[in-house]
Protein backbone atom coordinates (compact mmCIF):
# COMPACT_ATOMS: atom_id res chain seq x y z
CA UNK A 1 0.00 0.00 0.00
CA UNK A 2 2.85 2.29 0.33
CA UNK A 3 5.68 2.36 -1.47
CA UNK A 4 9.29 3.05 -0.36
CA UNK A 5 9.76 6.16 -2.88
CA UNK A 6 5.92 7.33 -1.40
CA UNK A 7 6.00 11.02 -1.71
CA UNK A 8 3.11 11.79 0.38
CA UNK A 9 4.13 11.71 4.29
CA UNK A 10 3.97 8.66 6.42
CA UNK A 11 1.60 10.48 8.70
CA UNK A 12 -0.60 10.90 5.57
CA UNK A 13 -0.72 6.85 4.78
CA UNK A 14 -0.88 5.56 8.25
CA UNK A 15 -3.46 8.47 9.12
CA UNK A 16 -5.57 8.12 5.59
CA UNK A 17 -8.59 9.61 4.99
CA UNK A 18 -9.49 6.37 3.38
CA UNK A 19 -11.17 3.86 5.45
CA UNK A 20 -9.84 1.44 3.86
CA UNK A 21 -5.97 2.70 4.30
CA UNK A 22 -5.87 3.29 7.53
CA UNK A 23 -2.97 1.34 9.05
CA UNK A 24 -2.79 2.35 12.79
CA UNK A 25 -3.69 -0.29 15.34
CA UNK A 26 -6.77 0.93 16.69
CA UNK A 27 -7.11 0.25 20.79
CA UNK A 28 -9.90 -2.17 19.60
CA UNK A 29 -7.83 -4.31 17.32
CA UNK A 30 -4.80 -3.96 20.72
CA UNK A 31 -7.15 -5.32 23.11
CA UNK A 32 -8.79 -8.18 20.43
CA UNK A 33 -5.02 -9.51 19.59
CA UNK A 34 -4.94 -9.61 24.01
CA UNK A 35 -7.78 -11.80 24.26
CA UNK A 36 -6.97 -13.82 21.80
CA UNK A 37 -3.60 -14.21 23.25
CA UNK A 38 -5.55 -15.05 26.57
CA UNK A 39 -7.83 -17.48 24.62
CA UNK A 40 -4.51 -19.26 23.40
CA UNK A 41 -3.24 -19.46 27.39
CA UNK A 42 -6.43 -20.90 28.50
CA UNK A 43 -6.66 -23.58 25.33
CA UNK A 44 -2.98 -24.57 26.29
CA UNK A 45 -3.92 -25.01 30.21
CA UNK A 46 -7.12 -27.33 28.71
CA UNK A 47 -4.45 -29.17 26.77
CA UNK A 48 -2.64 -29.83 29.89
CA UNK A 49 -5.57 -31.30 31.59
CA UNK A 50 -6.37 -33.30 28.56
CA UNK A 51 -3.11 -34.39 28.65
CA UNK A 52 -2.97 -35.05 32.55
CA UNK A 53 -6.19 -36.94 32.30
CA UNK A 54 -4.97 -40.24 29.61
CA UNK A 55 -1.42 -39.63 31.05
CA UNK A 56 -0.46 -43.34 32.07
CA UNK A 57 0.00 -44.25 35.88
CA UNK A 58 3.70 -43.46 37.02
CA UNK A 59 5.61 -46.52 36.92
CA UNK A 60 3.55 -48.78 35.30
CA UNK A 61 5.23 -49.27 32.11
CA UNK A 62 6.94 -52.79 30.53
CA UNK A 63 9.81 -54.22 31.89
CA UNK A 64 13.55 -54.33 29.84
CA UNK A 65 16.23 -55.80 30.06
CA UNK A 66 18.80 -53.34 29.48
CA UNK A 67 22.10 -54.57 30.59
CA UNK A 68 24.19 -57.61 32.19
CA UNK A 69 25.20 -57.14 35.84
CA UNK A 70 29.23 -56.96 34.88
CA UNK A 71 28.87 -55.46 31.46
CA UNK A 72 29.29 -51.76 32.97
CA UNK A 73 32.42 -51.02 34.90
CA UNK A 74 32.32 -49.02 37.71
CA UNK A 75 31.98 -45.38 37.49
CA UNK A 76 31.19 -46.14 33.53
CA UNK A 77 27.91 -45.74 31.57
CA UNK A 78 25.51 -47.39 29.28
CA UNK A 79 23.40 -45.68 27.03
CA UNK A 80 20.11 -47.32 26.57
CA UNK A 81 16.30 -46.53 25.34
CA UNK A 82 13.43 -46.92 27.54
CA UNK A 83 10.37 -47.40 27.04
CA UNK A 84 10.39 -46.50 23.68
CA UNK A 85 13.69 -46.34 21.27
CA UNK A 86 13.14 -42.10 21.31
CA UNK A 87 13.61 -42.16 24.68
CA UNK A 88 17.24 -42.06 25.63
CA UNK A 89 18.45 -43.04 29.09
CA UNK A 90 21.79 -43.17 30.88
CA UNK A 91 23.01 -45.93 33.46
CA UNK A 92 25.67 -45.67 35.07
CA UNK A 93 27.66 -47.90 38.06
CA UNK A 94 28.50 -45.78 40.58
CA UNK A 95 29.99 -48.81 42.97
CA UNK A 96 30.50 -52.41 42.97
CA UNK A 97 26.88 -53.14 43.62
CA UNK A 98 24.87 -50.04 42.74
CA UNK A 99 23.40 -48.85 39.63
CA UNK A 100 21.40 -45.97 38.88
CA UNK A 101 19.42 -44.96 35.77
CA UNK A 102 17.87 -41.60 34.64
CA UNK A 103 16.22 -40.23 31.44
CA UNK A 104 18.94 -38.76 29.51
CA UNK A 105 16.85 -35.31 28.11
CA UNK A 106 18.10 -32.66 30.48
CA UNK A 107 14.76 -31.06 32.47
CA UNK A 108 16.13 -27.67 31.22
CA UNK A 109 15.73 -27.97 27.07
CA UNK A 110 16.43 -31.66 26.44
CA UNK A 111 20.59 -32.00 25.86
CA UNK A 112 21.74 -35.11 26.34
CA UNK A 113 22.88 -35.36 29.41
CA UNK A 114 26.74 -37.57 30.36
CA UNK A 115 28.66 -38.43 33.34
CA UNK A 116 31.46 -36.70 34.44
CA UNK A 117 33.96 -39.26 36.17
CA UNK A 118 35.82 -36.06 37.50
CA UNK A 119 33.19 -34.47 39.27
CA UNK A 120 30.79 -37.30 39.71
CA UNK A 121 28.06 -35.54 38.53
CA UNK A 122 25.64 -35.69 35.83
CA UNK A 123 26.52 -32.70 33.54
CA UNK A 124 24.71 -31.00 30.88
CA UNK A 125 27.02 -29.32 28.62
CA UNK A 126 24.46 -27.09 26.62
CA UNK A 127 23.57 -24.41 29.39
CA UNK A 128 25.96 -26.26 32.56
CA UNK A 129 23.00 -28.10 34.18
CA UNK A 130 24.61 -30.34 36.79
CA UNK A 131 22.57 -33.30 38.50
CA UNK A 132 23.50 -35.69 41.53
CA UNK A 133 24.51 -39.36 40.60
CA UNK A 134 22.68 -40.47 43.63
CA UNK A 135 18.96 -39.53 42.73
CA UNK A 136 19.13 -37.27 39.77
CA UNK A 137 18.31 -33.69 42.00
CA UNK A 138 19.29 -30.68 40.22
CA UNK A 139 22.71 -29.48 41.72
CA UNK A 140 23.32 -26.10 39.81
CA UNK A 141 22.10 -24.38 36.60
CA UNK A 142 19.38 -23.70 34.97
CA UNK A 143 17.30 -26.85 35.08
CA UNK A 144 14.81 -26.90 38.32
CA UNK A 145 13.21 -30.66 38.03
CA UNK A 146 15.21 -33.59 38.39
CA UNK A 147 16.20 -35.95 36.25
CA UNK A 148 13.42 -38.51 35.92
CA UNK A 149 14.88 -41.49 37.32
CA UNK A 150 14.50 -44.92 35.71
CA UNK A 151 13.58 -47.44 38.47
CA UNK A 152 15.93 -51.02 38.22
CA UNK A 153 15.69 -54.60 39.27
CA UNK A 154 17.98 -56.82 39.35
CA UNK A 155 16.84 -60.62 38.17
CA UNK A 156 19.98 -62.84 38.86
CA UNK A 157 22.27 -61.40 36.51
CA UNK A 158 20.49 -59.16 34.54
CA UNK A 159 19.34 -55.31 35.17
CA UNK A 160 16.22 -54.65 34.30
CA UNK A 161 14.08 -51.48 34.22
CA UNK A 162 11.29 -51.31 35.49
CA UNK A 163 9.53 -47.85 35.47
CA UNK A 164 9.89 -43.96 35.68
CA UNK A 165 9.85 -41.91 38.47
CA UNK A 166 9.41 -38.09 38.60
CA UNK A 167 8.50 -37.58 34.79
CA UNK B 1 -6.24 18.03 42.61
CA UNK B 2 -6.61 21.14 40.37
CA UNK B 3 -9.49 20.11 38.41
CA UNK B 4 -12.81 17.87 38.86
CA UNK B 5 -12.39 14.91 36.96
CA UNK B 6 -16.31 14.38 37.09
CA UNK B 7 -15.94 18.10 34.57
CA UNK B 8 -13.62 16.52 31.93
CA UNK B 9 -14.83 16.38 28.59
CA UNK B 10 -16.45 12.71 27.53
CA UNK B 11 -13.27 11.95 25.42
CA UNK B 12 -10.56 12.33 28.18
CA UNK B 13 -12.79 10.38 30.47
CA UNK B 14 -13.38 7.87 28.57
CA UNK B 15 -10.13 7.63 27.11
CA UNK B 16 -8.56 7.37 30.96
CA UNK B 17 -11.03 4.16 31.23
CA UNK B 18 -9.82 2.56 28.52
CA UNK B 19 -6.42 3.22 29.34
CA UNK B 20 -6.95 1.46 32.28
CA UNK B 21 -9.08 -1.30 31.33
CA UNK B 22 -6.11 -2.29 28.85
CA UNK B 23 -3.94 -2.20 31.33
CA UNK B 24 -5.71 -4.35 33.39
CA UNK B 25 -6.15 -6.82 30.46
CA UNK B 26 -2.57 -7.03 29.98
CA UNK B 27 -1.35 -7.77 33.67
CA UNK B 28 -4.19 -10.02 33.53
CA UNK B 29 -2.74 -12.02 30.26
CA UNK B 30 0.86 -12.07 31.95
CA UNK B 31 -0.33 -13.68 35.34
CA UNK B 32 -1.86 -16.15 32.90
CA UNK B 33 1.05 -16.41 31.00
CA UNK B 34 2.84 -17.28 34.32
CA UNK B 35 0.53 -19.98 34.95
CA UNK B 36 0.70 -21.72 31.75
CA UNK B 37 4.62 -22.06 32.37
CA UNK B 38 3.85 -23.31 36.21
CA UNK B 39 1.33 -25.90 35.30
CA UNK B 40 3.54 -26.80 32.45
CA UNK B 41 6.57 -27.28 34.89
CA UNK B 42 4.53 -28.93 37.11
CA UNK B 43 3.20 -31.70 34.50
CA UNK B 44 6.41 -32.14 32.90
CA UNK B 45 7.67 -33.25 36.92
CA UNK B 46 5.02 -35.86 37.31
CA UNK B 47 3.08 -34.12 39.13
CA UNK B 48 -1.02 -34.10 37.48
CA UNK B 49 -2.85 -32.44 40.55
CA UNK B 50 -2.19 -28.98 39.34
CA UNK B 51 -3.60 -29.25 36.04
CA UNK B 52 -7.39 -28.81 36.80
CA UNK B 53 -7.37 -25.95 39.62
CA UNK B 54 -4.66 -24.41 36.95
CA UNK B 55 -7.57 -24.68 33.97
CA UNK B 56 -9.79 -23.33 36.34
CA UNK B 57 -8.10 -20.57 37.10
CA UNK B 58 -7.09 -19.77 33.90
CA UNK B 59 -10.57 -19.62 32.59
CA UNK B 60 -11.62 -17.52 34.98
CA UNK B 61 -8.83 -15.38 34.04
CA UNK B 62 -9.75 -15.26 30.35
CA UNK B 63 -13.24 -14.52 31.25
CA UNK B 64 -12.21 -11.74 33.11
CA UNK B 65 -10.39 -10.52 29.82
CA UNK B 66 -13.01 -11.22 27.36
CA UNK B 67 -15.38 -9.05 29.26
CA UNK B 68 -12.86 -6.31 29.86
CA UNK B 69 -12.50 -6.01 26.33
CA UNK B 70 -16.10 -5.52 25.66
CA UNK B 71 -15.82 -2.74 28.06
CA UNK B 72 -13.37 -1.19 26.40
CA UNK B 73 -15.24 -1.79 22.67
CA UNK B 74 -18.33 -0.17 24.51
CA UNK B 75 -16.58 2.94 25.92
CA UNK B 76 -14.57 3.44 22.79
CA UNK B 77 -17.96 3.35 20.27
CA UNK B 78 -19.54 5.79 22.38
CA UNK B 79 -16.97 8.23 23.19
CA UNK B 80 -14.71 7.84 19.90
CA UNK C 1 -23.16 1.60 -5.40
CA UNK C 2 -25.41 -1.13 -7.11
CA UNK C 3 -24.50 0.49 -10.27
CA UNK C 4 -25.91 3.62 -9.91
CA UNK C 5 -24.40 7.26 -9.86
CA UNK C 6 -25.32 10.50 -8.66
CA UNK C 7 -26.24 13.07 -11.63
CA UNK C 8 -26.66 16.57 -10.68
CA UNK C 9 -28.26 18.70 -13.72
CA UNK C 10 -28.46 22.52 -12.87
CA UNK C 11 -30.21 23.57 -16.35
CA UNK C 12 -33.15 21.03 -15.45
CA UNK C 13 -33.57 22.67 -11.71
CA UNK C 14 -37.22 24.40 -11.63
CA UNK C 15 -36.55 25.65 -7.90
CA UNK C 16 -38.77 23.63 -6.14
CA UNK C 17 -37.16 22.74 -3.28
CA UNK C 18 -38.10 19.28 -3.06
CA UNK C 19 -34.84 18.38 -2.34
CA UNK C 20 -34.21 20.30 0.48
CA UNK C 21 -37.50 19.50 2.19
CA UNK C 22 -36.86 15.64 1.53
CA UNK C 23 -33.38 15.94 2.72
CA UNK C 24 -34.61 18.24 6.06
CA UNK C 25 -36.26 15.17 7.34
CA UNK C 26 -33.42 13.12 8.21
CA UNK C 27 -33.45 12.62 12.36
CA UNK C 28 -29.47 12.99 12.11
CA UNK C 29 -30.15 16.85 10.79
CA UNK C 30 -33.80 17.25 11.08
CA UNK C 31 -34.69 20.46 9.83
CA UNK C 32 -31.80 21.60 8.19
CA UNK C 33 -30.44 20.33 4.76
CA UNK C 34 -27.40 19.44 3.69
CA UNK C 35 -27.63 20.85 -0.06
CA UNK C 36 -26.94 23.91 -1.10
CA UNK C 37 -29.17 25.73 -3.04
CA UNK C 38 -28.20 28.41 -5.56
CA UNK C 39 -29.86 31.17 -7.27
CA UNK C 40 -27.92 31.95 -10.58
CA UNK C 41 -28.39 35.48 -10.47
CA UNK C 42 -31.15 36.71 -9.01
CA UNK C 43 -32.02 39.92 -9.97
CA UNK C 44 -32.29 38.62 -13.78
CA UNK C 45 -33.26 35.24 -13.73
CA UNK C 46 -35.39 32.52 -11.40
CA UNK C 47 -32.65 29.74 -12.46
CA UNK C 48 -31.75 28.20 -9.57
CA UNK C 49 -29.12 24.63 -8.80
CA UNK C 50 -29.13 22.40 -5.79
CA UNK C 51 -26.01 20.99 -4.79
CA UNK C 52 -25.34 17.92 -3.32
CA UNK C 53 -21.77 16.94 -1.60
CA UNK C 54 -19.64 16.36 -4.70
CA UNK C 55 -17.77 13.13 -2.87
CA UNK C 56 -14.46 14.26 -4.70
CA UNK C 57 -11.63 11.26 -4.92
CA UNK C 58 -9.21 13.62 -2.92
CA UNK C 59 -11.52 15.01 -0.64
CA UNK C 60 -10.12 18.44 0.45
CA UNK C 61 -12.04 18.66 3.68
CA UNK C 62 -10.80 15.35 4.66
CA UNK C 63 -7.23 16.19 3.79
CA UNK C 64 -7.63 19.03 6.01
CA UNK C 65 -9.53 18.11 8.59
CA UNK C 66 -6.91 18.22 12.15
CA UNK C 67 -8.91 15.76 14.14
CA UNK C 68 -9.01 12.87 11.07
CA UNK C 69 -12.96 13.50 11.25
CA UNK C 70 -13.88 12.95 8.05
CA UNK C 71 -13.56 9.69 6.40
CA UNK C 72 -14.08 8.65 2.71
CA UNK C 73 -15.26 5.05 2.54
CA UNK C 74 -14.32 2.07 0.06
CA UNK C 75 -17.41 2.89 -1.71
CA UNK C 76 -15.79 6.79 -2.71
CA UNK C 77 -19.01 8.17 -0.09
CA UNK C 78 -17.17 11.28 1.59
CA UNK C 79 -19.21 10.98 5.10
CA UNK C 80 -20.12 13.68 7.82
CA UNK C 81 -17.40 14.32 10.20
CA UNK C 82 -17.28 11.97 13.03
CA UNK C 83 -19.39 13.05 16.36
CA UNK C 84 -16.24 12.29 18.89
CA UNK C 85 -13.33 13.44 16.88
CA UNK C 86 -14.82 16.68 15.34
CA UNK C 87 -14.16 20.11 17.38
CA UNK C 88 -15.84 22.24 14.72
CA UNK C 89 -12.88 24.09 13.88
CA UNK C 90 -14.80 24.97 10.23
CA UNK C 91 -11.50 24.27 8.50
CA UNK C 92 -13.68 21.90 5.90
CA UNK C 93 -16.15 24.46 5.83
CA UNK C 94 -13.18 26.89 4.37
CA UNK C 95 -11.31 24.35 2.71
CA UNK C 96 -13.98 22.79 0.28
CA UNK C 97 -13.57 24.28 -3.19
CA UNK C 98 -17.39 23.67 -3.57
CA UNK C 99 -18.65 25.57 -0.09
CA UNK C 100 -20.52 21.96 0.67
CA UNK C 101 -19.26 20.98 4.24
CA UNK C 102 -22.34 22.83 7.40
CA UNK C 103 -21.17 23.55 10.96
CA UNK C 104 -23.77 22.91 12.94
CA UNK C 105 -23.21 24.76 15.77
CA UNK C 106 -25.59 23.46 18.17
CA UNK C 107 -24.03 20.34 18.11
CA UNK C 108 -20.66 21.34 17.50
CA UNK C 109 -19.77 19.00 14.33
CA UNK C 110 -19.48 19.65 10.72
CA UNK C 111 -22.69 17.85 8.60
CA UNK C 112 -23.33 17.35 5.05
CA UNK C 113 -24.43 15.47 2.27
CA UNK C 114 -23.44 11.93 2.94
CA UNK C 115 -25.25 10.09 -0.44
CA UNK C 116 -28.34 9.41 2.53
CA UNK C 117 -25.59 6.51 3.77
CA UNK C 118 -28.42 4.76 5.35
CA UNK C 119 -30.15 4.28 2.21
CA UNK C 120 -27.94 3.90 -0.79
CA UNK C 121 -25.59 1.47 1.19
CA UNK C 122 -28.96 -0.45 0.86
CA UNK C 123 -30.05 0.13 -2.86
CA UNK C 124 -31.89 2.89 -2.29
CA UNK C 125 -32.14 5.98 -4.34
CA UNK C 126 -30.95 9.21 -1.89
CA UNK C 127 -34.34 11.69 -0.85
CA UNK C 128 -33.33 14.71 -2.89
CA UNK C 129 -33.19 12.54 -5.99
CA UNK C 130 -35.97 10.47 -4.81
CA UNK C 131 -38.36 13.92 -4.85
CA UNK C 132 -36.97 15.95 -7.40
CA UNK C 133 -39.37 15.78 -9.83
CA UNK C 134 -37.30 17.22 -13.02
CA UNK C 135 -34.68 15.07 -12.29
CA UNK C 136 -31.70 17.42 -11.54
CA UNK C 137 -30.51 15.46 -9.10
CA UNK C 138 -31.07 12.32 -10.42
CA UNK C 139 -29.24 8.77 -9.30
CA UNK C 140 -29.68 6.32 -11.89
CA UNK C 141 -27.41 3.79 -14.03
CA UNK C 142 -25.13 5.84 -16.42
CA UNK C 143 -27.05 4.18 -19.62
CA UNK C 144 -30.00 5.82 -18.10
CA UNK C 145 -27.59 8.92 -17.76
CA UNK C 146 -26.30 8.49 -21.63
CA UNK C 147 -29.76 8.84 -23.12
CA UNK C 148 -30.19 12.96 -21.68
CA UNK C 149 -28.23 15.20 -24.67
CA UNK C 150 -26.35 16.60 -21.87
CA UNK C 151 -22.96 14.72 -21.10
CA UNK C 152 -22.04 13.95 -17.40
CA UNK C 153 -18.67 14.96 -16.25
CA UNK C 154 -16.71 14.63 -12.81
CA UNK C 155 -13.60 16.76 -13.56
CA UNK C 156 -13.17 20.20 -12.23
CA UNK C 157 -10.55 22.76 -12.38
CA UNK C 158 -10.28 24.95 -9.80
CA UNK C 159 -7.14 27.23 -11.17
CA UNK C 160 -4.39 25.08 -11.08
CA UNK C 161 -5.93 22.62 -9.29
CA UNK C 162 -7.78 19.26 -10.99
CA UNK C 163 -10.69 17.39 -8.65
CA UNK C 164 -12.22 14.59 -9.64
CA UNK C 165 -15.20 13.73 -8.36
CA UNK C 166 -17.73 10.42 -7.54
CA UNK C 167 -20.84 13.04 -8.45
CA UNK C 168 -21.30 13.87 -11.95
CA UNK C 169 -22.42 17.11 -13.16
CA UNK C 170 -24.48 17.60 -16.38
CA UNK C 171 -22.53 19.66 -18.76
CA UNK C 172 -22.96 20.54 -22.31
CA UNK C 173 -22.40 17.89 -24.77
CA UNK C 174 -18.81 20.16 -26.10
CA UNK C 175 -17.79 20.29 -23.04
CA UNK C 176 -16.06 17.56 -21.21
CA UNK C 177 -14.44 19.40 -17.70
CA UNK C 178 -15.35 22.59 -15.91
CA UNK C 179 -12.92 24.87 -15.31
CA UNK C 180 -14.14 27.19 -12.85
CA UNK C 181 -12.10 29.70 -11.58
CA UNK C 182 -13.46 31.16 -7.93
CA UNK C 183 -12.02 34.67 -8.51
CA UNK C 184 -14.24 34.57 -11.41
CA UNK C 185 -17.25 34.11 -9.27
CA UNK C 186 -16.08 37.09 -6.46
CA UNK C 187 -18.72 39.44 -6.55
CA UNK C 188 -16.77 43.08 -6.84
CA UNK C 189 -19.50 45.76 -6.06
CA UNK C 190 -20.26 46.67 -9.59
CA UNK C 191 -23.50 45.54 -11.14
CA UNK C 192 -22.72 42.70 -13.69
CA UNK C 193 -19.28 42.89 -13.24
Amino acid sequence: MRSPDSSSPLWKDEFSVNTADERYVTRRQFSKFLVLTSTAMFVGQLWILVKSWFAPEAGALPKQVIARRDEVDIGEVKLFAYPTEADHCILVRTAEDKYVAYSQKCTHLSCAVYYSRASNKLECPCHKGFFAVDDGRVLAGPPTRPLPQILLETRGDQLIAAGIQGA
Amino acid sequence: MGYDPAKLPPQVRGLNAITGAMSLIAILLIVQIWLLTATLESYLAGRHGAALPAAIISGVIFLFCFGLYRFVNSIDRKVR
Amino acid sequence: MFGFEFYVDPSRCIGCRSCLQACEECETHRGKSMIQFDFIDRPSTISTAAYVCWHCDEPTCAQVCPADAIKKGEDGIVHSSLKPRCIACNNCVLACPFGIPKMMEAEQQMMKCDMCYDRTSVGKRPMCATVCPSQALAYITPQEAAKRPTRPSNVFNFGNQTIKTKVFMMVPAQFDSLSLDVADYIWEGKENA
